[in-house]
């Protein structure tokens, strides 16, 4: 967003005056550095004026230099210098030799420790150099975390949603530091103290940082690594950005009093050194120039964090995108309207509606694809030829969809949201209100689910309910007390010449369920085939599985007829292409894949997310397919093209569940942060954040009007949100002093019962049944799934 | 990065696997010269393990909708982290870790946990407990909301009371710029209020008072608060409004009637709690206000126990029976034109209580005035069709007389009131006398010949 602007060439400055120490050229550098350091420390006895001098120079410096080579050596000299400063004016420090010595220096300041271990790291370090060396010291880490959230918790409440972001990354890198340099205890001690107040925000990397104790396990950690190859990006104002660097140079600037006055002599500047070099080598500021106080509390965690890997490289550029908005502006227009309907169906569709008028005398039913679905507008509707190959040629089926669509549209219940809005909820009319805003639900509860089910669905024409188990199976139903009966395999090709001879090699007897046996783990998702729409019960079933295959079924003989196999680890979502014929799975092998129903290899692989691919969602019109991740992110594809057109980055957790609205515009995703993020597609960007579940959502679900979102979850709801209202906390008149401490002042997420957003219109609790699957159908009637638990079971 | 030196000093916990457990893994394979330093970084080498496999566990967890994990969790980890699964581990059937008594031997072992491994005594299985099937999945459906709104079913959680302090809130956040806020079940406050509003205050204060008066005045009965008492019946007789306090009042006559019949009802008092109850009663059934119906399954087990209970306070006995066969005729007055089961139901109980043997006479008293409660038909049912006078009869002393006698004649009467001129019965209207009521009760009638001939009339007509 700010990328070509002047500020984000200044955020770019500090990191560029010092690399990285892991680089190639590092031990020539610094074996150099060594030996400056002696002169430089024999210098610097007593001499603290000239370092500072230096320190100013460097400051003064920043804004305009371009970090050629030698202001680069210059940098890491002058750190060393300073930090140099603090041993020489310690009294008990003996003036001999620096290099004899330097093993003495670190037995006085850990304070922990047994010496003859630190000579014996020391000694193992050898030649690393006196940075390394320094760096190691585990207490001015300690010292400069605690002087950095003082200094963050005493400035002024305007800058403070703004610069409690930055505790974060700060924190993980001492963190992964301490574990690399050996340092266990001191690690674990820094955990201990400073972790907590991060907990709320960040709970699942914390845990998973607190897992690494070993130097070995922060080289093979996946994120370790990512933390430490990666930027951090963080987003600042540019005075806040002004601030934070005046802070780290010279201890001022913010509010800086409280705890911290305590730490202002030399430690205090040591562990201020430890965070500059932290915010140098490992974070990245995105400076924006909008005023602090314009943007709201939560925008300032949007599109930060490790960032680089999750941007898709754009097509062999080799500059890394940091920001994901860049990404998505320049991926181009989408083609997000309704798919169009080829003009022989569409006729004929025409025709039998007009043959129905007549016999029902109700010359209203119109075939006008125009209001069946209604021009959005600002999308552009892609045009046949964009559309994933079809058959030529349409089948009854499809007459009978295009034809049910139509009376669908017509029956179906409007649901409009805002009328909620505009109501006083304890006036009279605010029932009437309701009852137009929300919708009927219908709860189907399975009971003595053995060892649960992952999944379940219904079809469109609500004639069927499918529901995968964790031992393996899958189970349908006649919702319509129908007996489910399947063709026989025992007849003679040779008498079958008509549908009623058809009819009669079904089974005899039959009940209205129907075990389908095939997977050898449990069934993760299923989906029904889309070709028969509301008009008939469905062919197909596609079914996912941790046996790492998909698998279709027949409806009618009630087999299964191929196994898909391509994944190399357990599939968790399956889904079927608006059209049908195609589908497209997610695995945790990182992948999705698209698949025809006639071939058994795969036809296109989407490859790029960096963890299992969770969820994913057809886009109405088929071109494009979201897919959601443990990665925290979601990603929309060209689903012909097999590249990704959108990143989406904002969840604080894995994306749990995604569903695109019918008119196209919308991409609603659920993570495990307890947070619905509805996005724009076509930019990309954020609308909004919706809060207040209280455990894990299982199941997002669109309105087919696309106004009210309806989702599902573990904690036993099904809460119901309005998808055009404007959203954000709620604001509570605060009492004053009821906290105390300068945290009351905060709105935040994620605090206890406070976390309701506005635009949540409605919880509808049940007993002890988490909420699997939620659906709409096309008459806007909500069906919603789950397992009752029993309140024994685990 | 170079191998880490582990310190002499580590004696802190790092985690959840102890450098002890370490040792112990290796003493058991034999290798007793550990190092301090393999054993802590291999202690955090199995840590980090376990969480990968945890984490990945998790996910497993998530994918299958549970919040609980389970080993089948961890079997699907280790898996696809390619390593064997544990076999023998049922997540139908979680081990459950038990903490064994401390030793007082080794205090410094710490706590012992070990699995519960139950025997199994086929036999016993066999023989005692039936095995059943499970019945397998199902489904049922019900409406969570219809139109926005949560009906009151019991397949939907309890409704909650919007929160007071919500409403009174809404009033000011409707005048600001914010859109209403909808009432949040899911609030922990919420949820405490839930558990208090679901006993419900049906009784209004004055009710509750007025229900303390009228029972404190009924009872106990002294013969100085004579006046009261009647004051309070008379209440209980006319006034209106009374329906709530129904239930409470009838549980009251119903609970005074127990204790006054089982602690022998001997003595003076007793008697005079149960008159007083049994007016109670009639009291209610009085009034015309109050709708008894659905409670009469209720009235009736007093009344009739009242009735037929073998010992009462000799004093009050008499009166106890024929005024609970009174109201037992009221009663049935009122509402076996709604209930037509009712009188017969009854009529099988006195019956019962008349006619099997070995009974004190109190019961048979009782049935006998029940039945001429009940009516003309009940005792010609009983007395003489039933051969209830001859049971009677036999177990009468001759020329014995008594409140059991009397309540006989007093049924004859009922039949057929005797004439004001007696004249002796002929030979053969005393022979079928004898041969029907017995000889007991035909000396009785024998002296009035159109007595007799009312009595038996009915016998020989049906």
């Amino acid at each position: 967003m700010s990328d070509g602007t002047p500020p984000a060439e200044t955020s770019s400055s500090p990191e560029e005056v010092s690399p990285p120490n892991t680089g190639p050229q590092d031990p020539l550098q610094t074996a150099s550095a060594t030996d400056r350091m002696v002169i430089e420390y024999l210098r610097a006895r007593g001499h603290t004026s000239a370092e500072q001098a230096l320190l100013d120079a460097l400051d003064s410096g920043d804004p305009d230099d371009k970090g050629k080579g030698p202001e680069t050596s210059t940098i890491s000299t002058e750190e060393l210098v300073k930090r140099l400063a603090v041993y020489a004016q310690k009294p008990s420090r003996p003036g001999e030799n620096v290099l004899n010595d330097s093993g003495n220096v670190l037995q006085e300041l850990t304070t922990m420790g047994n010496p003859t271990n630190i000579q014996n790291l020391i000694a193992s370090i050898g030649a690393v150099g006196a940075e390394e060396i320094l760096s190691l010291d585990p207490t001015d880490k300690q010292d400069g975390f605690t002087e950095l959230e003082a200094w963050v918790d005493g400035s002024l409440d305007m800058y403070r949603p703004e610069f409690r972001p930055i505790l974060f990354p700060i924190f993980c890198h001492f963190y992964l530091d301490l574990i690399q340099s050996g340092f266990k205890e001191a690690a674990l001690k820094f955990f201990k103290t400073f972790a907590s107040p991060l907990a709320p925000a960040h709970s699942a990397t914390l845990h998973h940082l607190s897992t690494l104790f070993l130097p070995s396990h922060v080289q093979n950690d996946d994120l370790a690594q990512r933390f430490r190859n990666e930027k951090y990006v963080v987003r600042m104002s540019r005075s806040g950005f002004g601030l934070l660097i005046g802070w780290l140079t010279e201890g001022v600037g913010g509010e800086a009093t409280g705890a911290g006055e305590g730490f202002s002599g030399e430690r205090g500047k040591r562990g201020r050194a430890a965070v500059m070099r932290v915010v140098n080598n490992h974070l990245r500021f995105d400076v924006t120039a909008s005023n602090t106080s314009s943007v709201s509390p939560n925008a300032w965690e949007e599109s930060t964090g490790l960032l680089s890997s999750l941007i898709p490289q754009a097509n062999g550029a080799s500059a890394n995108l940091t920001n994901p908005q860049v990404f998505n502006s320049s991926n181009g227009e989408l083609k997000l309207g309704p798919a169009p309907v080829p003009e022989e169906l569409r006729l004929e569709a025409e025709r039998v509606l007009r043959e129905q008028a007549v016999v029902e005398r109700d010359p209203s039913v119109q075939y006008d694809s125009f209001s069946l679905r209604p021009a959005v507008q600002g999308v552009v509707a892609p045009s046949e030829s964009d559309l994933p190959p079809l058959p030529p040629t349409f089948k009854t089926i499809d007459v009978n969809r295009e034809v049910e669509k139509v009376r669908d549209a017509r029956k179906r219940i409007r649901l409009e949201p805002s009328a909620l809005t505009s109501v006083d909820l304890n006036s009279p009319q605010s029932g009437a209100a309701r009852a137009r805003a929300l919708p009927s639900i219908c709860a189907y509860t399975l009971h003595d689910a053995g060892e649960g089910a992952p999944c379940s669905t219904f079809s469109a024409d609500i004639s069927l309910m499918a529901a995968g188990f964790a031992e393996s199976y899958i189970r349908i139903w006649s919702l319509k007390g129908e007996k489910l009966k399947g063709l026989r395999s025992d007849f003679q090709a040779s008498s079958i010449r008509d549908s009623a001879s058809i009819q009669k090699i079904r089974e005899k007897g039959g009940s209205s369920t129907r075990k389908l046996i095939g997977h050898s783990g449990p069934v993760y998702s299923l989906s029904f085939d889309p070709l028969s729409g509301s008009a008939g019960p469905p062919k197909y079933l596609l079914s996912a599985s941790a046996d790492a295959t998909a698998r279709l079924w027949s409806l009618d003989t009630m087999t299964n007829i191929v196994a898909y196999r391509g994944h190399q680890n357990p599939v968790w979502d399956i889904q079927w292409n608006p059209m049908g014929i195609y589908f497209a799975t997610g695995s945790r092998d990182r992948t999705a894949r698209l698949w025809s129903t006639d071939r058994t290899s795969c036809l296109r692989v989407y490859a790029g997310h960096l963890k299992d691919v969770d969820c994913l969602k057809f886009h109405p019109n088929s071109l494009y397919l979201a897919t959601g991740s443990s990665d925290w992110t979601a990603r929309l594809w060209d689903v012909q093209r097999g590249s990704c057109v959108r990143v989406f980055i904002g969840h604080q957790g894995t994306v749990s569940s995604l569903a695109i609205s019918p008119d196209g515009r919308y991409l609603a995703s659920a993570g495990e942060d307890l947070a619905i993020n509805l996005w724009d597609l076509g930019s990309g960007r954020r609308i909004k954040k919706m809060t207040g579940h209280t455990a894990s959502i299982y199941s997002l679900a669109f309105s087919e009007e696309s106004s009210l979102l309806v989702s599902g979850g573990a904690d036993w709801t099904v809460r119901c949100w309005d998808v055009k209202g404007t959203g954000g906390p709620v604001v509570k008149p605060r009492e004053n002093g009821s906290m105390g401490n300068g945290d009351s002042t905060i709105v935040r997420y994620g605090d206890g019962d406070n976390n309701e957003t506005t635009d949540l219109l409605s919880t509808f609790p049940t007993k002890r049944t988490p909420i699997i699957n939620v659906q709409f159908t096309p008459r806007n009637l909500c069906l919603v799934a789950g397992t009752y638990q029993t309140p024994d079971s685990r | 990065m170079s191998k880490p030196k582990a310190r002499a000093s580590q004696s802190q916990s790092t985690g959840v696997y102890k450098q002890d457990s370490i040792r112990d893994v290796a003493e058991s394979l034999g290798i007793t010269n550990l190092s301090d330093a393999v054993t802590s970084s291999l202690a955090s080498d199995v840590e980090y393990r376990i969480h990968q496999v945890v984490e990945e566990a998790s996910r497993f967890m998530r994918h299958a909708r549970r919040t609980t994990m389970t080993t089948s969790d961890i079997d699907q980890a280790l898996r696809v982290l390619n390593i064997e699964p544990l076999y023998g581990h049922s997540p139908h059937n979680p081990p459950a870790f038990r903490r064994a008594l401390p030793f007082p031997q080794l205090p410094t072992a710490g706590p012992v946990y070990f699995v519960e491994d139950e025997e199994i005594d086929f036999d016993r299985v066999l023989r005692e407990e039936k095995i059943t099937l499970p019945k397998g999945v199902n489904w049922t459906a019900h409406w969570l909301a219809v139109e926005g709104v949560q009906p009151l079913i019991p397949e939907n959680p309890p409704a909650i009371p919007r929160d007071p302090e919500d409403v009174s809130k809404s009033p000011p956040r409707t005048n600001t710029a914010f859109p209403p806020t909808p009432p949040s079940p899911s609030r922990p406050t919420a949820k405490k209020q839930q558990q208090q509003q679901l006993v419900k205050q049906v009784l209004s204060r004055e009710l509750q008072l007025y229900y303390t008066r009228l029972t404190s005045s009924l009872l106990p009965p002294s013969s100085s608060d004579h006046a009261k008492r009647t004051a309070a019946l008379a209440s209980l007789r006319n006034d209106a409004g009374l329906q709530a306090l129904l239930p409470y009042l009838i549980r009251w006559i119903g609970e005074g009637v127990v204790s006054g019949l089982k602690e022998g009802a001997q003595s003076e008092n007793d008697g005079k709690v149960l008159e007083v109850l049994i007016d109670v009663i009639s009291a209610i059934l009085e009034n015309n206000t109050l709708f008894v119906e659905p409670y009469l399954h209720q009235i009736l087990p007093p009344i009739l126990s009242t009735l037929l209970h073998s010992s009462l306070p000799p004093s009050h006995a008499t009166h106890l029976r024929t005024s609970a066969s009174q109201t037992l005729s009221r009663l049935l007055t009122q509402h076996s034109t709604t209930y037509p089961s009712l009188s017969p139901r009854i009529m099988k109980t006195l019956l019962l209580a008349l006619i099997s043997p070995a009974k004190s006479k109190g019961t048979r008293e009782g049935a006998i005035r029940g039945l001429i409660g009940v009516g003309k038909e009940a005792v010609r049912k009983g007395l003489i069709e039933g051969g209830g006078t001859k049971v009677v009869g036999s177990e009468c002393a001759p020329g014995e007389t008594g409140p059991l006698v009397d309540a006989v004649i007093d049924a004859f009467k009922v039949l057929q009131p005797p004439s004001d001129m007696p004249e002796t019965a002929t030979p053969e209207v005393t022979e079928q006398l004898n041969e029907v009521i017995g000889n007991h009760f035909a000396a009785y009638l024998s002296g009035d010949q159109t007595w007799s001939l009312g009595v038996l009339s009915d016998t020989s007509q049906s």
